[in-house]
């Protein structure tokens, strides 16, 4: 047991004692509502010493719809296209959580192609999230380029999306015991081409940006996230692999059909900077992208004819009971607990826990002692989402 | 499992009388209730022990059930061979002033956890370090994930839903009718 977690003792921020000698006034600087730096409409107070970010304090809730409330009043296929609207960089995942909940409270067998097409689709998902991620952090770093490459591959993508599902962004494509729409073998080649061409485009984005000198002098030992406290603060995804810790739901709890995958996991080993700071999150991410192709061209291989719906009643009614489902989304673990009541049409309840959620609440650690412009690389790195955290 | 965490917690701490729910439905996820009283303990137990320990809090989750408001800990144990979840319950009867001890000193994560189940359900967390409203503002007024709660009119003055502008045909909560009015006939009751 960690004596620094001892009931009655409070929590002591760390500061630099270095910074701690230079202390003068303290300032308030409202980063947010609208700053380009926060990703959406998140608002952090800054307390900061000159140039030094003493506190930090994140304030939610600017996108807040209360969705939970929302999904008691739908029934279980109405709530979908609200998961969409979650994380809406990566709406496939968000949709496969939630009715992976429903499919096992139900009991539904999925169809080996549903399944299938399912994986397709959630890694272009994550690829798509990643290359995201990838731009708006280098422009958040201020280099302008990459972010218009990754725009490129990403409308790629979000192409064959609009093809499969009819949207670009909101899918709905997901549905409980199959899928919406069947793959085409026309699709599928044109996806395969895209893949070749993406897994050399991946070499000059490392090339351009992971290997920069700029970019690595920005993120290098910046907001280092210790393993202990991505444990303390319940942080996954990227940020857990960053610090260095081998954890990825595919691997680790196969879910769908990912145990007949051969991938690696990838951690932030530290060769530049150190584990856990933004660097080894930022390469995590990019070298999931590789991982996500091989296992797309093996699903590819595995693709056969067959049915994308499985049976499943007209008006879906769950027995009594309750589950907690959660599965790797591009931005750490999101989980669904579900409650219902005896044959009722509408979720009891409907809690989502969303990843970022988590990582914000880890800024007031980190923050202490930082430049202000490292700060901003660090809210950066984490990657998020506003319509996830305050949902 | 269930059952082994639930003597297990009992032989060390006797006053969190553990109960450990198993469904027989195998498709459905068990948990283990505590007493309210004891949680502290017990999360520090979950964190220290050697023999099951939990070394993530993932996420709390309140669920109301009109006769208690239900806090659901969902613990887990990120541990490459050796993983492990599972959901503590802690009940909560008193719709008023009802509270539970903060576990945000052993496990962090709790503390926007608990900030986030205090804005919806309306349960207090004594001794929180930063006890505010996290997702609604901070002059909201009423517990929204709450089974009897009805939708605010008028939010600072400004007119919420104008009938004018919204189809309410479209956004009229039949459904949970009956719930509200079942939570209004027990607190009429009651007092």
């Amino acid at each position: 047991m960690q004596s620094r977690w001892d009931i009655g003792e409070p929590e002591k921020p760390t500061i630099n004692e270095e910074t701690e000698q230079l202390k003068s006034e303290l300032l308030t600087l409202n980063m947010g509502p609208q700053h380009p730096a926060t990703h959406g409409v998140l608002r952090i107070e800054i307390k900061t010493d000159s140039e030094i970010v003493a506190h930090a304090i994140p304030h939610l809730g600017y996108l807040h719809r209360c969705m939970e409330k929302h999904c008691e009043n739908l029934d279980y296929r109405g709530v979908i296209p609200f998961f969409d609207r979650l994380d809406y960089l990566a709406s496939m995942s968000q949709e496969h959580t939630y009715v992976m909940a429903v499919e096992k409270m139900l009991g539904t067998e999925v169809p080996r192609r549903a399944e299938l097409i399912r994986i397709i689709v959630l890694e272009f998902q994550r690829i798509a999230s990643h290359l995201m991620a990838f731009g708006t952090y280098a422009l958040d770093l201020g280099a302008f380029s990459p972010f218009l490459y990754a725009f490129q591959d990403r409308e790629e993508i979000l192409r064959f999306f609009e093809e499969l599902s009819g949207a670009r962004l909101l899918y709905n494509y997901i549905w409980v015991g199959g899928v919406w729409n069947d793959l085409t073998d026309d699709q599928v080649e044109k996806m395969k081409s895209f893949l070749d061409r993406f897994e050399e485009n991946t070499k000059t984005y490392h090339e351009l940006v992971s290997m920069n000198q700029i970019f690595i002098q920005r993120t290098a030992n910046v907001g280092v996230m210790s393993l202990q406290d991505c444990f303390d603060y319940g942080a996954t995804g990227p940020v857990l692999r960053g610090a260095g810790y081998k954890w990825d739901l595919r691997k680790q709890a196969p879910y769908s059909l990912y145990s007949e995958f051969d991938f690696d996991v990838q951690v932030g080993v530290g060769e530049i900077g150190q584990v856990g700071d933004c660097w080894n999150r930022f390469i995590v991410r990019m070298r999931e992208v590789g991982e996500s192709i091989k296992i797309l061209r093996q699903a590819f291989d595995k693709l056969e004819p067959g049915s994308i719906m499985g049976k499943v009643p007209k008006i879906i009614k769950l027995p009594k009971g309750e589950i907690y489902m959660k599965t790797e989304c591009p931005r750490g673990e999101l989980g669904v607990h579900l409650v219902s009541e005896d044959g009722g049409k509408t979720p009891y309840r409907l809690k989502v826990k969303s990843p970022c959620f988590t990582h914000t609440s880890m800024l007031p650690r980190v923050a202490p002692g930082q430049m202000i412009a490292d700060f901003v690389a660090t809210v950066g790195s984490i990657d998020i989402v506003l319509g996830e955290v305050d949902r | 499992m269930l059952n082994e965490l639930a003597s297990l917690i009992n032989k060390n701490i006797p006053s969190a009388k553990a109960v450990a729910s198993i469904p027989e439905d195998t498709k459905l996820d068990g948990s283990v209730t505590v007493e309210t009283s004891s949680i502290t303990e017990v999360a520090k137990f979950l964190r220290s022990n050697t023999e099951m320990p939990f070394n993530v809090l993932e996420v709390i989750s309140g669920v109301d059930y009109l006769e208690f408001i239900e806090v659901n800990y969902m613990f887990a144990h990120f541990d490459v061979n050796n993983m492990r979840r599972v959901t503590l319950k802690v009940k909560v009867t008193d719709r008023v002033n009802g509270s539970v001890d903060t576990i945000c000193r052993i496990y962090p994560a709790a503390n926007w956890q608990e900030r986030e189940c205090f804005d919806m359900f309306g349960i207090k967390f004594n001794h929180h370090p930063d006890h505010r409203r996290i997702l609604c503002p901070d002059d909201w007024e009423g517990f929204p994930l709450r089974k009897d709660y009805i939708a605010a009119k008028v939010y600072n003055t400004m007119e919420l839903y104008p009938e004018n502008k919204m189809n309410m045909a479209d956004r009229d909560f039949i459904v949970r009718q009956d719930m509200i009015k079942k939570a209004q006939g027990e607190a009429a009751t009651k007092a």
